[in-house]
């Protein structure tokens, strides 16, 4: 298992039709097929980045909406999370339809994998008058939390320098600061002020 | 404010009533014992069932449309059914002048490639199906519309 | 540990409550046609539009502009002409398998590799791929093809596949191999097989309509028509008869948006050269295979020994053993060997139905062996028996209307 922590392994995960494809795209230059319906992703696709003398294994998997896989596409999303269970998962949430991705992050932030949260479709949402509070939801995950848009590559560089930061949320944690509660000062929280997708 | 969106709601329905007579002509052509007919400018009906019936029914039904959601053309269930209507319309008169401007690249029999210009000309003389002549009625409502609801119109 | 779904929904909706408000907008104009376009009132009537366009457009550029416009005219009028005369020895066996007959007067007719391998390759089905393909991924990227998949629902109901079943389906109309990985989109072992089984007997691939086109311009609609029908036919056969559950499916239907320009053309780049590579050789190939066939006088051999079942039972000439056999590796390569055969325009309909629904080409099946070795071989099972039936009835309905 210890033998790949010279390269980290990233899954980008989320809701089918999200973008996750368009991202992994800007993240690696790779050619993964990007369509308009959910889907279009079946199979895996690999690619790789590097950043500043780090460099990272990325993985497209195939949209879920659940962990618990319905279909055959579901299911190889699960296995894949299986089989790495050393990788960041990169949750990548739509930022018009925040609540079914949530879903599916909360389920892998369950398992106790290192996390990190793309909120894409920016652009989408504020034409369509939809505000996200990303500093918001950083403080509340404590996990980063970064505003994207993958057709205009739009916070896709700030996304790849948080990667780093990904962290291992904790479902208590994020009760007791749903309830108003500040519970020990996680690693993220500190950095909440520099969330948000204007600062590149 | 109130006149020109009432012309503009009468301007949709004739063109959409349009579209209907003429797409039906067309069906009726097609069903009857002759091969076409042209009058004046336009040519109605022909043999080919695909052109003639499936064309013309969409022709047809773009008609309805744009009749159904004249009378509320500004507020947004009829503003779709017009800009629709109005798709449907363009989708068969746009494949049609396609139609004419590949078959006509070519040379026709003979050693030649390349039409000459003349000829390449020379075939979008009239007579024209109905949904070609339908055409610039339909884009210019489509475009209005779109750019009224944009910058918020009438 | 282990939260209950409720638990998580409840802690979904506090997180969601805390960091996303909801401004007042207005629905833009995608919204409403995005929803006029799903009710089956209004949305009909724009599928069979969109429909029409897209038959519309690939005929007039790939038929009417670029294959018989430029193409036969240059292959027929100067390449095979010339080939015929700069190749040495006509009658020898290097003549008959890189030229063919000396005599034929068209590509099509002269069935050597580099007479008819070049047209159809290259004059006929890649023109035809690819505005088939620029089409597609307008559908694809603009997000018509979730809602055409739920206007279809009503219908699929019935046949025993719910909504985006289709989706694979459309997609196999483009190329039948990544359709069956779509298929994985499936919920069942039961919807993905009959998905499969169908998409393998009744959805001919972007090449092959292109063929067809050429070789049936005036009954491709009766071929389509008939591969609708046994789509429809079979489809509800086999739901009634194969074990397992079929819930239902719920689409989910994305918003439009513009197609991106660099997005579409890179796809069309890659399937464009996709079929370069991988589809040029095996038409090459398999004219060579069937050449060789011929002259060891196996076909004939075979087309004797089938005669009775193609000539009593389906009513085609025994002579479409051939292209049956050439439609495994290529079948827009088949459909064109058919244009060789004289026969009558039905017999022409049988047989091009024949070489859709017989066997998928060997790229199909390679897919299909990946995707579920075990329930390949039920596939190939229900597969012999539609051939065998569906073949007799249309030809049966050929009787009945007099035309066969
Ligand atoms: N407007 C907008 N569209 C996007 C964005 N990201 C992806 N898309 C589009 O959303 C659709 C789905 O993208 P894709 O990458 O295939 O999603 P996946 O299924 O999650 O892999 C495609 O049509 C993309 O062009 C974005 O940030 N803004
Ligand atoms: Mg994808």
């Amino acid at each position: 298992m210890h033998d790949h922590h010279d390269r980290l392994t990233i899954l980008m995960m989320g809701n089918p039709n999200v973008g996750k494809s368009a991202l992994f795209n800007r993240l690696t230059g790779a050619n993964a097929v990007v369509s308009n319906y959910p889907g279009t992703t079946v199979d895996v696709t690999k690619g790789s980045l590097r950043k500043d003398r780090h460099s990272y294994e990325i993985i497209d998997v195939p949209g879920a909406y659940s962990l618990e896989a319905r279909d055959a596409a579901e299911e190889v999303a699960v296995r894949i999370l299986d089989t790495h269970p050393d990788a960041v998962v990169m949750i990548i949430l739509d930022a018009t339809r925040v609540e079914r991705g949530l879903y599916l992050a909360l389920e892998v932030i369950e398992r106790g994998a290192p996390c990190i949260v793309a909120l894409n479709m920016m652009d989408v949402a504020q034409d369509k008058q939809i505000a996200v509070d990303t500093a918001e939801m950083q403080r509340v995950l404590g996990i980063p939390v970064v505003a994207t848009t993958a057709i205009s590559a739009e916070g896709v560089k700030h996304l790849a320098d948080m990667i780093r930061k990904a962290q291992v949320a904790d479902l208590s944690a994020i009760r007791s600061r749903l309830n108003g509660q500040e519970p020990d000062q996680g690693a993220v929280a500190r950095c909440a002020g520099c969330g948000g997708g204007g600062c590149r | 404010m109130e006149a020109p969106c009432r012309g503009a709601e009468l301007v949709t329905a004739a063109v959409g009533l349009a579209a209907v007579a003429c797409g039906a002509a067309n069906i009726l052509v097609w069903a009857g014992p002759y091969d076409g007919i042209e009058i004046g400018i336009m040519a109605i009906g022909g043999p080919d069932f695909f052109r003639w019936v499936w064309g013309s029914l969409v022709v047809v039904f773009g008609g309805v449309m744009m009749l159904a959601g004249a009378r509320q053309m500004h507020a947004v269930p009829g503003y779709g059914k017009v800009l629709l209507g109005v798709a449907m319309i363009g989708i068969i008169g746009g494949t049609d002048i396609f139609a004419l401007i590949c078959e006509n690249i070519p040379a026709g029999e003979g050693a030649q490639f390349f039409n000459s210009a003349t000829g390449f000309i020379g075939a979008f003389a009239p007579p024209y199906p109905p949904a070609v002549v339908l055409l610039p009625f339909a884009l210019v409502i489509g475009c209005a519309l779109y750019a009224g609801r944009a910058d918020d119109g009438c | 540990m282990g939260l209950t779904a409720d638990e998580r929904w409840d802690l979904v909706d506090a997180i969601a409550q805390r960091t996303v408000a909801f401004g007042i907008s207005r629905q833009t104009t995608g919204d409403v046609l995005g929803e006029l376009t799903v009710k089956p009132l209004t949305g009909i009537p724009t599928a069979l539009a969109v429909l029409y366009a897209f038959w519309s457009i690939f005929g007039s550029f790939a038929g009417a502009l670029v294959t018989d416009g430029f193409m036969i005219k240059l292959f027929d009028g100067y390449w095979l002409p010339w080939m015929q005369a700069a190749w040495p020895d006509p009658g020898s066996v290097h003549y008959f398998l890189f030229v063919g007959d000396p005599a034929a007067e068209t590509c099509f007719e002269a069935f050597g590799m580099l007479t008819s391998g070049l047209f159809v390759s290259f004059g006929v089905v890649l023109p035809a791929i690819f505005v088939f393909y620029l089409m597609m991924t307008l559908l694809e990227d603009s997000g018509y093809l979730p809602r055409l998949a739920v206007l279809m629902d009503t219908l699929l109901h019935k046949i025993g596949l719910h909504g985006y079943a289709i989706v694979p389906a459309i997609l196999g109309l483009g190329c039948n191999v990544p359709a069956v990985t779509a298929t994985r989109t499936l919920e069942t072992k039961k919807q993905r097989f009959i998905m499969m089984t169908l998409l393998a007997l009744f959805i001919p691939c972007g090449a092959q309509l292109g063929i067809m086109l050429q070789v049936v311009p005036d009954t491709v609609g009766w071929v389509l028509l008939y591969l609708l029908i046994g789509f429809v036919v079979f489809g509800y056969v086999l739901s009634r008869v194969i074990p397992g559950s079929n819930p239902e499916i719920l689409i989910d239907v994305p918003p439009y948006r513009w197609p991106q320009r660099a997005n579409v053309a890179k796809k069309l780049w890659n399937k464009t050269r996709g079929f370069l590579t991988n589809a040029v050789p095996f038409v090459m190939l398999g004219i060579l295979i069937v050449n060789i066939l011929y002259l060891t006088g196996f076909i004939g051999w075979l087309a004797d020994l089938a005669a009775p079942l193609f000539v009593t039972w389906f009513g085609v000439p025994k002579e479409t053993v051939g292209p049956l056999l050439a439609a495994f590796l290529r079948k827009d390569l088949a459909v064109a060997q058919l244009a060789t055969i004289p026969m009558t325009s039905y017999q022409m309909i049988t047989a091009v139905v024949l070489i859709s629904i017989y066997f998928p080409c060997v790229a199909t099946f390679a897919m299909m062996v990946r995707e579920g070795p075990r329930q390949l071989l039920a596939a190939i099972g229900v597969l012999a028996a539609v051939v065998l039936i569906y073949g007799g009835l249309i030809h049966a309905v050929g009787i009945l209307l007099g035309v066969a």
